[in-house]
């Protein structure tokens, strides 16, 4: 994660060979971390925020309590006791000290804590100490480098090796919460037996490489959460047929449905563009579940009406007021992040706009097949199974935001993660769609039989 | 006119649909045949060059001939991951950890025929020494506990411990298993040591990592002669083997890494094995033998999880030497200390081990001892270090991976001045 990436280069890349991508990803992904060693090391995880930083501390309990001389090995439990919390804050402080380049002392908050098992390549399992700290520069110093003075454990624990990593980092494109990258290790000199200090240097870092991260985060999220996408397609299903005496019949023509399908998609983006300024700007606390519930519930309604028409001509309104729900879900994003004002209002531009950006290219590859499908024969059959296994999902979706977690949701979560697949088969279709719409044209034009697009037989009058 | 365009697309089309057909069905059948040609030729060369055999030489011509032998019954494909150049990267590529081939070159020995396993076992019992428990045959054990491993992660059994510390006591004083002549192959009998790769739970501990005796690797960097330079390097889980030849002598049997979990076991046939057991009781007799004055002046104050010098820590020994001065202690102390370091020299050809021994024996007086958490050996975090111009010997005592309700060993040997026969500077 070193430059940033173009965007849409990624998505074209997708779109042509998503299988030449997926083998040497695994295979980088494969490759052995940089750090080989048969105990268990520290980790030192940095959120890197404009004007703090903020560190979580991953200590092994075995060399903790060596070094410290705090015995938390019999601890068995999540919690730290109250008396050894004080020993642990104080011994932490004794050794952390972050200072400017200048040699300005940093100030160290030193936070919530709890232990935990876990394992590490080749280690067998073991107890862990997590601490939350925070790690703040004196006022107008540079927050993006400082010399890191850091020897817990390893000031007595010679052996011991703390890994630093970044997790999260706005101003060098860091943004998706997913990896890390490794800024260092702190280990023994042991030539001179000393520990020296690291020295940070996370980059000048810019707006404009937190602007273009949040696109591409933007474009990702909507492209794996599958609730948003699903919702926006079940709705602009039926959009190409008529609806009379409560039933889909018959197709309202080319036009009218491209001005459906625009309509409701607008509304939509509107919808959502709305709340999640709304939401993200206004800094609201909006619990999750009710949103997401919400979001469930709008997909199920899109779903009974592409069964049996609902609203007729409405769905544009529709989209909007459910739009709202599906913004304020986006902004919880951005909320995990806890991003200044200024990196918050780039942020919401660029997280939209990747967001606008996939949504037009998806729809774009979907409207071929939405024209072509609502012509064919088998159309209702299509549409009910589309229709139905949709309602399915969003009824799984609905119990699990509800509290009650089910295989439906996991397995429809999981569609989310097969980007490169939908992509593919979306483009298919429309390739497919296309040429198969040109063809029936040329080859009926002259006849006037065989192959006949139904709407010949419906004309066009809007 | 829409209808003749589309047409002539269409025609346009098939054309380009055909040739592109063709163009794959020529690259592909092309590759094929290349791929052929390029096995068919492998075969042929593998029985071609023949290097010279010389099953009467003696030191490192009869370590040369040994690994001729072995080189000519690779086919040139494995003479290719075999012989490597001496490079440094590859020189100090080996790990304690069972990484497999991810992390250190040379030919696994699971790959290799019965015949090919032979000859690559007669190399290492040429050029490691003969004593009871040290050199050829402490190898062979440290392969053998990995198959411990193997087993026991396969059936996950891991709680059901082989039997706990070591017990054998024999005293290893400096000369005996040196001054040991070729012809006393009792202990290094090769045994059978399974070679094929452990059942699939095998692969161990997370991480993709895969215990043994198949994971085993060996690389021959540069070319074996009587006149160059070149090194035999041989390791897996546990262990690595580095012996570096310069103008027909072996001008480095260091570094050496050995460790071992289980610390012990009982095989089926009834065979108590305590690999690193020699190792131990020669370091727990020399401090044993320190007064309680000596032993807070060997005491370290810093703890140690694993020892200081492992894998990727070339050329790191610590400016200023820690602990208590071998020149302070008794005579029958200072024997101790050559006893104690005498096992990983050991390591090496009886003759290159009676050389070294000689060197450190004359640097005995600059030479340090020291300790850190207990005396014992039986506790994670217990270590001893024995520091001198030449000699490095460390040993720590670390908690189980696999068998977590026991200890186990890591150790290492280093030469200040002749690690990889001094060919590299790590600065």
């Amino acid at each position: 994660m070193t430059g940033p990436r173009n965007w849409l280069t990624t998505v074209l890349t997708r779109l042509v060979a998503g299988i030449a991508i997926v083998v040497p990803a695994a295979l980088l992904l494969g490759a052995s971390p940089a750090a080989a060693h048969p105990m268990p090391h520290s980790v030192v995880q940095l959120d890197v925020y404009r004007s703090s930083v903020s560190a979580r501390l991953e200590l092994p309990v075995s060399d903790f309590s060596r070094a410290s001389g705090i015995d938390l090995e019999d601890i068995t439990g999540k919690t730290v006791p109250a008396a050894q919390r004080k020993a642990v804050r104080a011994y932490l402080a004794a050794h952390i000290h972050p200072a400017t380049t200048g040699g300005r002392a940093w100030q160290v908050g030193i936070g919530a804590m709890h232990l935990s098992a876990t394992r590490q390549t080749s280690t067998g399992p073991y107890r862990e100490l997590t601490v939350a700290a925070v790690l703040t520069p004196p006022a107008g110093a540079d927050v993006r480098h400082f010399t890191f003075h850091y020897d817990v454990i390893v000031h007595q624990v010679v052996t011991h090796v703390t890994l630093v990593t970044v997790r999260q980092d706005w101003a060098n494109g860091q943004v998706d919460g997913k990896g890390t990258t490794q800024v260092g290790t702190i280990e023994l000199d042991i030539r001179h037996m000393k520990v020296p200090a690291l020295k940070v240097d996370l980059g000048p870092g810019s707006a404009w490489r937190g602007l273009v991260a949040m696109v591409e985060l933007g474009g990702n999220h909507i492209l794996t959460g599958t609730d948003h996408l699903l919702f926006l397609l079940i709705l602009l299903l039926p959009a190409p047929l008529a609806a009379t005496g409560g039933r889909w019949t018959g197709l309202v023509g080319p036009r009218k449905a491209l001005a459906r399908i625009g309509g409701i998609t607008l509304a939509f983006t509107a919808g959502h563009s709305v709340a999640l300024a709304a939401t993200a700007l206004g800094r609201l606390q909006i619990p999750s579940w009710p949103v997401e519930a919400f979001i469930a519930a709008s997909i199920l309604v899109g779903a009974i009406h592409a069964i049996r028409p609902l609203f007729p001509g409405r769905e544009a309104v529709v989209a909007g007021v459910f739009g709202l729900g599906h913004g304020m879900a986006f902004s919880f994003v951005l909320a995990e992040m806890h991003l200044s004002t200024g990196q918050l209002v780039t942020s919401l531009l660029g997280f939209n706009l990747g967001i606008e950006l996939v949504q037009l290219l998806l729809v774009c590859l979907a409207l071929p097949s939405l024209l072509v499908l609502a012509r064919l024969r088998v159309q209702p059959v299509i549409r009910l199974t589309g229709a139905a296994l949709t309602g399915v999902a969003a009824l799984g979706w609905l119990v699990d935001r509800l509290g009650l977690p089910n295989p439906v949701a996991r397995a429809a979560d999981s569609a989310g993660s097969h980007t490169t697949l939908l992509l593919v088969i979306l483009t298919l279709a429309a390739v497919t769609s296309t040429a198969w719409s040109l063809t029936a044209r040329v080859r009926s034009a002259p006849q006037g039989g065989g192959l006949r697009p139904r709407w010949r037989a419906a004309p066009d009058r809007s | 006119m829409s209808k003749e365009r589309t047409r002539l697309v269409r025609s346009r089309r098939t054309r380009r649909v055909v040739v592109g057909a063709a163009t794959a069905l020529v690259l592909v059948g092309g590759g094929f045949a290349v791929a052929n040609a390029a096995t068919a030729g492998s075969d042929k060369s593998a029985a071609g060059v023949q290097r010279p055999v010389d099953k009467q030489a003696k030191g490192t011509a009869a370590v040369v001939s040994a690994a001729n032998a072995f080189l000519n019954t690779l086919t040139s494909d494995q003479q290719a991951s075999t012989l490597l150049d001496f490079s440094q990267a590859n020189a100090t590529a080996w790990s304690n950890l069972p990484c497999g081939g991810t992390c250190r070159p040379g030919i696994q020995l699971s790959t290799l025929s019965d015949d090919q396993l032979a000859a690559a076992k007669a190399l290492l019992k040429t050029a490691l020494g003969t004593g009871k428990d040290t050199g050829y045959a402490h190898v062979l054990q440290t392969l053998k506990a990995d198959d411990v491993l193997a087993s026991a992660e396969s059936t996950s059994s891991a709680s059901a411990a082989p039997t706990d510390a070591p017990t054998a006591t024999d005293s290893a004083t400096p000369t005996d298993s040196a001054s040991a002549t070729a012809t006393d192959s009792a202990s290094a009998a090769p045994t059978d040591v399974p070679t094929g790769a452990p059942p699939s739970g095998g692969a161990g501990g997370g991480g993709g990592f895969s215990y043994g005796s198949g994971y085993y690797y060996l690389a021959l960097l540069g070319t074996p002669s009587k006149t160059g330079t070149w090194q035999l390097h041989f390791g897996g889980h546990h262990l690595a083997v580095n012996i570096t030849y310069k103008d027909g002598k072996v001008s480095g049997a260091s570094p050496y890494f050995t460790g071992v979990e289980p610390t012990s076991w009982t095989a089926d046939d009834g065979t108590t094995y305590a690999p690193l057991a020699k190792f131990r009781n020669g370091l727990l007799k020399l401090t044993g033998s320190l007064s309680t004055a000596q032993l807070a002046e060997a005491k370290l104050s810093e703890s140690f999880s694993d020892v200081l010098l492992g894998p990727g820590k070339d050329g790191d020994f610590p400016e200023t030497k820690e602990g208590i001065k071998v020149s302070e202690l008794s005579p029958k102390q200072k024997k101790l200390v050559l006893a104690a370091i005498h096992p990983w020299i050991a390591d090496v050809d009886d003759a290159t081990a009676a050389q070294l021994m000689k060197t450190y024996a004359k640097e005995l007086d600059q030479t340090y001892v020291a300790y850190s958490g207990g005396t014992g050996l039986d506790t994670q975090g217990d270590y001893v270090r024995i520091d001198g111009p030449g000699v490095w010997v460390e040993f720590v005592v670390q908690n189980g991976i696999v068998f977590q309700n026991q200890v186990h060993y890591h150790t290492v040997y280093r030469d200040h001045t002749r690690d990889y026969g001094n060919e590299f500077s790590f600065s």
